[in-house]
């Protein structure tokens, strides 16, 4: 048990739980845990993905917090982290792709009655 | 034939330089990268969960030839054994950037742990702007060629 307040690394050094998916040389697409953080009785491991593209010549790399476990006596409970920005610069987006595709067909239908 | 040999080795030398810079953009890669170190104030303790992208990319060239002897030149070296004037020239360059932006902080307090996200109001608003500009251009030329 920890004291109130305190912060304290449960596992020092690397990262640990590392899940390769979808790995050959040119992209690689990794689930990876970020080491253990105790903070009063609580036991945090934050989560993330990272996509890596490898070149010859470069390389680019996104790297995006997935989720963080947290347990706490025993029982185990997984928060989401959710990007809320992209989420809605998604939706807009997506808005935008439904508004234009029901006007051009609604427009299309009123084309062919006045060629019928 | 050693100025050859000493443009690619120049030329070795530089593209593991930059070979090495392309892999400082792995760090990104790193599992702490994203998450902050906590920060305890009084009861409550914060981690910033950010999102990180980075890219970068390198290029190098290396060329070599003889000039052609001009024709009116040609007559003067007729005599002697012609020289072959042998050149060549190379080039290295390469360019790189990175962006990150906090997603979410992760507060834990006496009530538990909360994770609130972090809306980037600036960017919703470009997006919007955009989505916005391109359905109304998208509906003026529709009404345009409707009315054709």
């Amino acid at each position: 048990m920890q004291e109130h307040g305190s912060i304290s690394h449960a596992n020092q050094g690397m990262a640990k739980g590392v899940d390769m998916r979808g790995s050959n040389d040119l992209v690689q697409w990794q689930k990876a845990s970020v080491r253990s953080v105790v903070v009063h009785d609580l036991t945090l491991t934050p989560q993330s993905q990272v996509l890596t593209v490898r070149f010859p010549w470069g390389a680019f790399i996104w790297h995006r917090p997935t989720a963080v476990q947290v347990e706490q006596n025993g029982r185990v409970e997984m928060l989401p982290i959710v990007d809320l920005t992209r989420l809605i610069q998604l939706g807009l987006v997506g808005l935008g792709v439904v508004v234009i595709t029901v006007i051009s067909f609604v427009q299309l239908a009123r084309r062919k009655e006045k060629v019928s | 034939m050693e100025t050859i040999s000493n443009l690619l080795t120049l030329s070795q030398k530089r593209e593991e330089q930059l070979s090495r810079a392309v892999e400082k953009i792995y760090s990104a890669a790193q599992p702490g990268a994203v998450y902050s170190e906590p920060v305890t104030a009084g009861n409550y303790t914060v981690i910033t969960a950010s999102e990180i992208a980075a890219g970068g990319g390198f290029g190098s060239g290396l060329g070599f030839g003889s000039a052609p002897t001009p024709p009116e030149q040609q007559g003067e070296t007729s005599g002697r054994e012609a020289q072959p004037t042998n050149g060549g020239g190379g080039g290295v360059g390469g360019g790189g950037g990175s962006s990150g932006r906090p997603v979410a902080i992760i507060i834990i307090g006496p009530d538990g742990v909360t994770v609130k996200p972090v809306v980037d109001v600036t960017k919703i608003a470009l997006a919007g702007v955009t989505v916005w500009g391109t359905m109304l251009m998208l509906l003026r030329r529709m009404r345009k060629a409707s009315k054709r």
